[in-house]
């Protein structure tokens, strides 16, 4: 019954805004929270709820029709775990001081949008035809901008803003590439666009709906030339807001629809692998070099998702089995040891009040917790064993080295060391060393930061070391479907 | 106990017991302090209790979920004793050196978490378990390096992380190209595959590569005399029991049992530590810091053990054993020495002691036997291990690359002697009226301890010596 999926937070929000529920808002956070929880629980110890047929009856009410396989629990799960951690930031950093004339407060408009974004994301993964993806994609991609201008600020709407005209250029894109393949397959499920893109390869039409496509997929995804707006948007937001975007929503929107659309409708031509290995490299490099020289601590977080996101993107430009899967697993711990940086972000903006690392210091004496947690999530993206981010870095430098791209995988492994140099740098600047004067009282963050953060830690650790057991149980599907 | 149970508890003991230390050391300093040396002994007993096991030639292996985790060999127990031995000493030598700094939970869990680490890494049976343990050893060498927290130190502590993590990457794409060619990671398995045949030269490179940057080879050695700042139980650790162990035992692991290479290799190895040792034992005649000098007079007897290990003779495979057990003693008790010294006397550079051998004689004559089994004098361990690796040389012809060791042996003579000389000997030129103590008695005793070992591994060479022997035919039994 995946559908459900999206129904139940959408009667969730329903019944949150109903007139006479609406003093009831503090019930906004657990309601957030049980849905990913319920949800992160069916795919560990449930996951044939999602692999069953929907029965007759709810079948009916919808034209659409999802379709669930491994990779989608994957992300089912990966949306699941960011969304709770985004919301419990948002319990820590977001006011609920009411604005005049409502009586609604901010936290509680907050915490419906990113409901409503998880639920966006949820469909994107359940799509199974390109207009039911489209629809879902600007669900995710609407409540994202408001979500960047929360707090209203100069930069919060210079950063949504940007957000948005490059969002609407890409979604212009994708659109026109429906438009194009409908004209060609006279349907829009991925089953027949594929049959009709393999009956004419080589026609302008599906050319030029392809290129279009991916393009507006790099956009959202913030791949290098077009990762423009993502600095901004993701350094601008609201704390909560920079951990679910960084984490999930622009994977989901960008990277693994790219994934998603290559093994289901378009297939990897050479130029198309040729093209998304340039790019991938491109960005993890220039991603990784512009990390080096920032010294606010979410710009910096910014630029090294632009870095990754450049893993992911060259593991599927590989092709094979291997390196898609190491590309998707790679996304998961991404959004893991991401979300645990942002998370820590978020903490230590707010007890200092500061996001640049130059007024920063020794931050880890006074906040233990985050100092060691950070540590941990910094580890595993540069791919130190025995965390998660090595594992998955391995197996997609593996499948570059086996399909005969000895310089990208060169390049990657060069990449995890500028990763580890700029996040070297980033712990001497704010935890490590000395404590820097007038910090000297401060505190460690609330349980709402902790929580979060010791349980992404404890997730980035078990991976690491449970690899040999997580390989026949979450690895091998992944290839087993492609 | 099976024999399985033990080797995982050598390696589990420390490593896992480590994650606990700073958890009981909120609770009680005393039994945190005495956790971490039971941790560490544990390791230590379990490695003594698989010597008449392994002594026959048996192996020992701990398969998990379907491949081989762990696996014993007498190289392995031989060096898991030498690492786990000093690391003892250190810890118990830390007792005293670190109880007046803050941070010393964080402290004792690194250093555990160190040493088992490095058990792991020497009981590894695959090229992901060795490279896997081989960067928990670079994290935890990374925050004791910095553990001072000064800004320059944490720089320098930076560095090294990303000179031996970059080594590392590179010796990790070597392990891919391996694994290319063979099909798989397990060691054992790359054995069979090969049937002999060596491994192509590029592969050679790339693990070489990583093998120097941890040993702190020329030119990948900058940061070995840097890690200086660290404190000083943890540079003798760095130095004697852990970190440039790896990078020869790492060596002699894949390039003596594990895999064949070309020929070319025992000049082009051996070349490379000539440098390393001679333009290290140059660095040191002029170096003025007592730690940095230390540090440089290591790199040089790494050099040492490299060309016994690679000159591709029986002779000087065992010598190059023996001077890893030597040279871990002799080298563990110098820095140990050293961290009295800079304590007690408030500096490093040694110009501005002298004559401290009235206050601190037990240190001095530590040092001074320490000294001389590093130098190579008999009847010290360190001789016999020299002896034999420059007997291998000559044996094998390579005369030039004997002569530059030699040069470098009795360089060493000269900076350890001149060090000597200025530290204890002479008169003070300390402040006026300010006399140095000598240590707290777990540091006298840890020092006194460890000369001791020195002169007595001479006395009893019979009984390492023979142990090596056993080794050295596995090894080259192993290869051919």
């Amino acid at each position: 019954m995946p559908v459900l999926l999206i129904i139940v937070p959408l009667l969730a929000l329903l019944a949150l805004n109903l007139p006479w529920m609406r003093l009831m808002n503090r019930l906004a956070l657990w309601v957030g929270l049980i849905l990913c929880l319920t949800q992160a629980c069916l795919v560990i110890y449930a996951p044939a709820f999602f692999l069953e047929a929907p029965s007759l009856w709810l079948g009916r009410l919808f034209l659409f029709e999802p379709s669930v396989d491994y990779l989608s629990l994957v992300m089912f799960l990966a949306i699941a775990i960011v969304g709770a951690a985004a919301l419990m930031v948002c319990r820590y950093s977001i006011h609920t001081a009411a604005e005049p004339g409502t009586c609604a407060n901010n936290r509680f408009l907050v915490i419906n949008l990113v409901i409503l974004a998880l639920t966006g994301m949820n469909g994107v993964v359940l799509a199974n035809d390109l207009f039911s993806l489209y629809v879902f994609l600007e669900i995710t991609a609407v409540a994202s901008y408001i979500l960047i201008a929360a707090e209203k600020g100069r930069d919060a709407f210079e950063g949504a803003f940007k957000y948005l005209i490059m969002s609407a250029v890409a979604t212009a894109l994708i659109l026109a590439a429906i438009a194009l393949l409908m004209l060609t397959a006279g349907d829009l499920s991925y089953v027949n666009i594929k049959l009709a893109i393999m009956a004419s390869p080589h026609s302008g039409v599906v050319l030029a709906a392809v290129a279009m496509l991916v393009v507006g997929l790099f956009i959202k995804g913030g791949l290098i030339p077009f990762h423009g707006w993502l600095p901004d948007a993701y350094s601008a937001a609201p704390a909560a807001i920079s951990v679910l975007l960084a984490g999930i929503v622009t994977k989901t929107t960008g990277v693994y629809t790219l994934i998603r659309i290559v093994i289901s409708i378009i297939g990897l031509s050479d130029t198309l692998e040729n093209l998304l290995l340039f790019i991938g490299a491109a960005s993890m490099l220039v991603g990784a070099l512009a990390a080096l020289g920032q010294s606010d601590f979410k710009r910096m977080l910014a630029y090294s998702s632009i870095s990754q996101v450049g893993y992911m993107v060259l593991g599927l430009g590989t092709g094979t089995v291997l390196g898609i899967a190491g590309s998707i697993f790679h996304l998961f711990n991404h959004a893991i040891f991401k979300s645990l940086l942002f998370v820590n972000a978020a903490a230590v903006e707010q007890q200092t009040g500061t996001r640049d690392m130059n007024r920063m210091g020794g931050l880890a004496e006074k906040m233990p917790v985050t100092g060691c947690t950070s540590a941990i999530a910094f580890l595993s993206t540069a791919g130190i064993p025995p965390l998660a981010g090595f594992w998955s870095k391995l197996i997609i430098i593996i499948a570059l080295w086996q399909t005969g791209h000895i310089v990208y995988a060169s390049l990657a492994v060069l990449a995890s060391l500028l990763t580890l140099a700029y996040f070297l740098s980033m712990q001497r600047r704010v935890f490590f060393g000395k404590l820097a004067t007038g910090f000297e009282s401060l505190k460690e963050a609330n349980a709402w930061i902790l929580i979060p953060a010791c349980a992404l830690a404890l997730i980035t650790i078990g991976i690491g070391i449970g690899i040999p057991w997580l390989f026949e149980t979450f690895l091998l599907p992944i290839r087993s479907l492609l | 106990m099976t024999s399985e149970w033990i080797l995982s508890l050598a390696v589990l003991a420390p490593l896992l017991g480590s994650v606990l230390l700073p958890l009981i050391g909120r609770w009680s300093e005393r039994m945190r302090n005495g956790l971490a040396l039971i941790f560490v002994l544990i390791a230590l007993v379990m490695a003594v209790t698989l010597i008449p096991v392994v002594a026959t030639g048996a192996t020992v292996s701990v398969q998990l979920a379907g491949f081989t985790l762990f696996y014993a060999d007498t190289l392995a127990v031989f060096m898991a004793i030498v690492s786990s031995l000093v690391g003892a000493v250190i810890v118990l030598y830390s007792f005293g050196y670190i109880s007046h700094y803050p941070w010393r939970n964080e402290y004792y869990f690194m250093v555990v978490l160190f040493l088992g680490a490095m058990m792991g890494l020497i009981f590894a049976r695959n090229l992901l378990v060795l490279y896997l343990f081989w960067e928990i050893t670079a994290i935890a060498c990374w925050r004791l390096i910095g553990f001072f927290r000064e800004k320059s130190y944490v720089l320098k502590a930076d560095k090294a992380f990303l000179v031996t993590v970059f080594g590392a990457l590179v010796m990790l794409l070597g392990f891919i190209m391996i694994y290319n060619q063979t099909g798989s990671f397990d060691l054992g398995q790359i054995q069979k595959t090969l049937q002999g045949q060596p491994i192509s030269n590029i592969a050679v490179v790339l693990i070489l590569f990583g093998i120097l940057s941890k040993s702190a080879t020329v030119p990948l050695h900058t940061w070995l005399p840097d890690a200086g700042v660290a404190p000083s139980p943890v540079t003798a650790l760095l130095h004697a029991a852990v970190l440039v162990k790896i990078g020869v035992y790492v060596y002699a692991r894949l390039f003596l049992t594990g895999m064949a290479i070309e020929p070319i290799w025992h000049t082009v190895v051996p070349a490379i530590a000539a440098v390393s040792a001679l333009v290290s034992a140059g660095a040191a005649l002029i170096e003025t810091d007592l730690k940095r000098l230390i540090a440089y007079s290591t790199i040089s007897q790494i050099g040492f053990i490299f060309l016994g290990l690679s000159i591709g003779n029986e002779i000087g495979i065992a010598g190059g054993l023996l001077y890893i057990l030597m040279h871990g003693i002799a080298k563990g008790g110098l820095f140990l020495c050293a961290g009295i010294v800079e304590q007690n006397a408030k500096t490093k550079d040694i110009t501005k002691m002298g004559g401290l051998i009235t206050t601190m004689p037990v240190t001095a004559v530590a040092f001074l036997l320490c000294a001389f089994s590093v130098m190579g004098i008999p009847p010290m361990g360190g001789f016999f291990s020299k002896y034999m690796v420059i007997t291998g040389a000559v044996t094998s012809g390579q005369i030039a690359i004997t002569l530059t060791f030699l040069v470098g042996a009795f360089l060493t003579i000269i900076y350890l002697f001149r060090a000597f000389t200025l530290v204890f000997l002479g008169e003070s030129k300390l402040a006026p009226g300010f006399r140095p103590a000598e240590g707290s008695p777990v540091m006298v005793f840890s020092v006194a301890f460890l000369g001791a070992l020195s002169i007595l591994s001479g006395l009893f060479i019979n009984f390492p010596s023979q142990f090596v022997q056993t080794a050295v035919h596995q090894m080259l039994g192993l290869i051919q």
